[in-house]
């Protein structure tokens, strides 16, 4: 399979062959990797890399991954090359509309917006608290709030529906 | 000595607290609230009480019902922990008159020392170094120019009924020194509705220095030697250790002196925390003293050998300390990471949710105080502390490097944690040179780790390509049905020419 992972501003394109049970041949950057793979608890990965043993904690939210090796974190999105090519043609379709959604479960302190008020992008739109912490999540783009789905006090869920800023 | 007592707390410090009254004989009670039924703390205890909804103010800090508890279940002793109730005097004389012993200090230490004004003149009149500044609330604004003058720029304003950084002032010239007084004291007003400041001389870049004192109630005391928590991220602790780099042994037994002084003047019974700002010439200047258990405690008991808990029981159950201070010596170096439900790579965002899987660190010198497991659900509603990893090694170099590999072992899934970021510190070469201060981590630490590289990208990159590999083939499978598109047989790659072999 063929994939471009997008780290920082650069494009790497890096095919994967399945070569033996759980060997993996890699091939990205004019390098070819061949390791040893296995799944060994929830989300952490042991990975044979030669005869280096690493531990990879891989986290995945669509195309945006975070892996941690070792204390490190390594953010960096991974498509498939046909639909990154698809998203490209078709690419420009969904900006200017945004989800906002609870990063976290816990409980709706205040709305900052109301329906129909204009906002910037990156403009505090709702106070989320967790663990006596309160958390002010962020429009990531400017335009109307078109729709509030949460109330004051109301306890939500991670991934929760909070606003639509279109 | 008691047979039974209450813990009025929850998550790790609970669990602490029961771990030492069971290894006395002694019979633990938990309260929890709705949403803690799966707590450790609930499970590892002799008997339980349900003390209401999730929300603290409707549980864990509601005193009627800590009291209705201890009464039904025959405890004759609290122990309130860290936090909620722990340094409320309003429930330390309910303790009192409902004839049921508080493990900590009077009312009156408590009052006394939580009030900042109040807890400096009483200190001062012993004999403890304050940092230069007013003890009473200073009325006017002529007032505030003459004393700042007086003990020098730069100077900080603080409400007297301060706390958590508000109504709080640094004044680094005396043309800022109107404007800051009007906020502090609108802040101070708003906040604790109180407008009263008062001036203390601004320490650059302190390191904070603490001793752990025990008393008892014939008058006998003993300090515990230091711990040092400057590594402390907006103001709170993250990293503490014992002995500081920074404390010669003059210093230590002077620093002890005085804080015993401190704990005398209040009459103070059990364990308690006076804690220091000092400079760079390594002058001490007491900040406040803690009138209850602290988090970092583990520390001092893993360099002292005392176990602080059972001596605070010993205490409030009325006996005679038997430690005696020329017996007390810090053996070896010992180190705590609070470990937090929060995401490190993500501005510290809290993570509550289900630990999916646990691999907890162990090994020579490591000690995990934890209040999860896995298959928990941590709340929403609390502290976001989860364990605290602590270490020992005979020296600071080892202590470091242990608490390094025990990092790097801690694995927990489902939730983010502060682990990352302690790996990372662990690894700061300012951190290994012990030369830091209350600012490292906001100041330095973070600029530099904006500007590391990290050497394990391309691992990373692989890891997260098989990934979506696997997925992508999931998908497949579950859109096509099964048995197409499963992984093939290793028979079948047997034969393939070309590929290398990994033994």
């Amino acid at each position: 399979m063929n994939y471009v992972a997008t780290i920082g501003d650069r494009e790497v394109r890096i095919t994967v062959e399945e070569v033996g049970v759980a060997r993996y041949l890699v091939r990205g950057d004019g390098k070819e990797y061949l390791v040893d793979a296995h799944q060994v608890q929830d989300s952490v990965w042991s990975i044979l890399y030669g005869t280096a043993s690493f531990e990879a904690d891989v986290q995945r939210k669509g195309d945006e991954y975070e892996v941690l090796i070792g204390g490190d974190c390594h953010k960096f999105t991974l498509m498939n090359e046909q639909l990154k090519a698809l998203s490209r043609a078709g690419g420009k379709a969904a900006a200017g509309k945004a989800l906002v959604t609870s990063p976290m479960p816990g409980k709706v302190v205040k709305l900052l917006v109301n329906e129909g008020e204009e906002v910037k992008s990156d403009q505090g739109v709702i106070v989320v608290e967790a663990m006596k912490m309160e958390n002010e999540l962020k429009s990531a783009v400017a335009g109307k709030v078109k729709e509030i789905f949460v109330q004051e006090g109301e306890v939500v869920e991670s991934g929760a529906k909070l606003l639509l800023v279109e | 000595m008691f047979q039974k007592i209450l813990i009025a707390n929850r998550g790790e410090i609970a669990v602490r607290v029961e771990r030492a009254c069971q290894e006395m004989g002694i019979r633990t009670v938990a309260v929890y609230s709705e949403v803690d039924r799966h707590a450790l703390h609930v499970r590892c205890a002799d008997e339980a009480y349900l003390i209401g909804p999730p929300p603290a103010t409707e549980s864990y800090l509601v005193i009627d019902k800590i009291i209705h508890a201890a009464k039904q279940s025959g405890a004759e002793a609290i122990h309130p922990g860290y936090g909620f109730l722990a340094e409320n005097p309003l429930f330390a004389e309910r303790c009192e008159k409902e004839k049921i012993r508080l493990i900590g200090p009077s009312a009156h230490s408590m009052r006394t020392m939580g009030s900042k004004t109040l807890a400096r003149q009483t200190v001062q009149a012993a004999g403890v170094p304050l940092v230069p500044g007013t003890v009473e609330p200073v009325a006017t604004e002529e007032e505030v120019l003459r004393i700042s003058k007086q003990i020098g720029f730069p100077v900080m304003l603080k409400a007297t009924a301060g706390g958590g950084g508000k109504g709080l002032r640094l004044v680094r010239a005396e043309e800022d020194l109107r404007s800051s007084l009007r906020m502090a004291k609108s802040e101070a007003k708003s906040a604790f509705s109180d407008d009263s400041v008062y001036i203390e001389k601004y320490i650059e870049n302190p390191r904070h220095v603490e001793i752990q004192i025990l008393g008892d109630r014939h008058g006998n005391y003993v300090h515990l030697c230091e711990r040092e928590c400057s590594i402390q991220r907006r103001h709170q602790k993250v990293i503490e250790e014992s002995p500081s780099v920074i404390v010669t042994p003059e210093i230590r037994a002077a620093m002890g002196k005085v804080a015993i002084e401190a704990a005398r003047a209040v009459r103070y019974e059990g364990a308690g925390t006076c804690e220091f700002l000092m400079d760079r010439d390594r002058n001490y200047y007491f900040l406040e003293m803690n009138t209850r258990l602290q988090v970092e405690h583990p520390i001092t008991e893993m360099v002292t050998g005392v176990d602080i808990v059972k001596e605070q029981i010993r205490i409030a159950a009325g006996e005679k300390l038997t430690l005696r201070q020329e017996e007390i010596k810090q053996t070896g170096h010992a180190i705590e990471c609070r470990v937090y439900a929060e995401d490190p790579d993500n501005n510290f965002m809290p993570c509550p949710g289900l630990i999916t899987s646990l691999r907890t660190p162990g090994g020579p010198g490591v000690r995990d105080d934890s209040g999860v497991f896995e298959g928990f659900e941590i709340p929403i509603y609390y502290d976001p502390i989860i364990s605290k990893l602590v270490v020992w090694g005979k020296d600071r170099p080892e202590a470091v490097a242990r608490m390094k590999r025990a990092l790097n072992e801690y694995v927990v899934t489902g939730v983010k944690t502060s682990i990352p970021f302690h790996i990372r510190v662990m690894n700061n070469r300012h951190f290994l040179d012990g030369d830091f201060d209350t600012n490292f981590i906001d100041k330095v630490f973070f600029r530099e780790e904006s500007e590391r590289e990290l050497p394990h990208f391309e691992v990373a990159v692989i890891a997260g390509a098989i990934q979506l590999f696997l997925d992508e083939r999931k998908r497949a499978i579950s859109q096509r049905g099964p048995g197409t598109g499963e992984p093939a047989s290793m028979w079948k790659y047997a034969g393939r020419p070309g590929i290398p072999k990994i033994l």
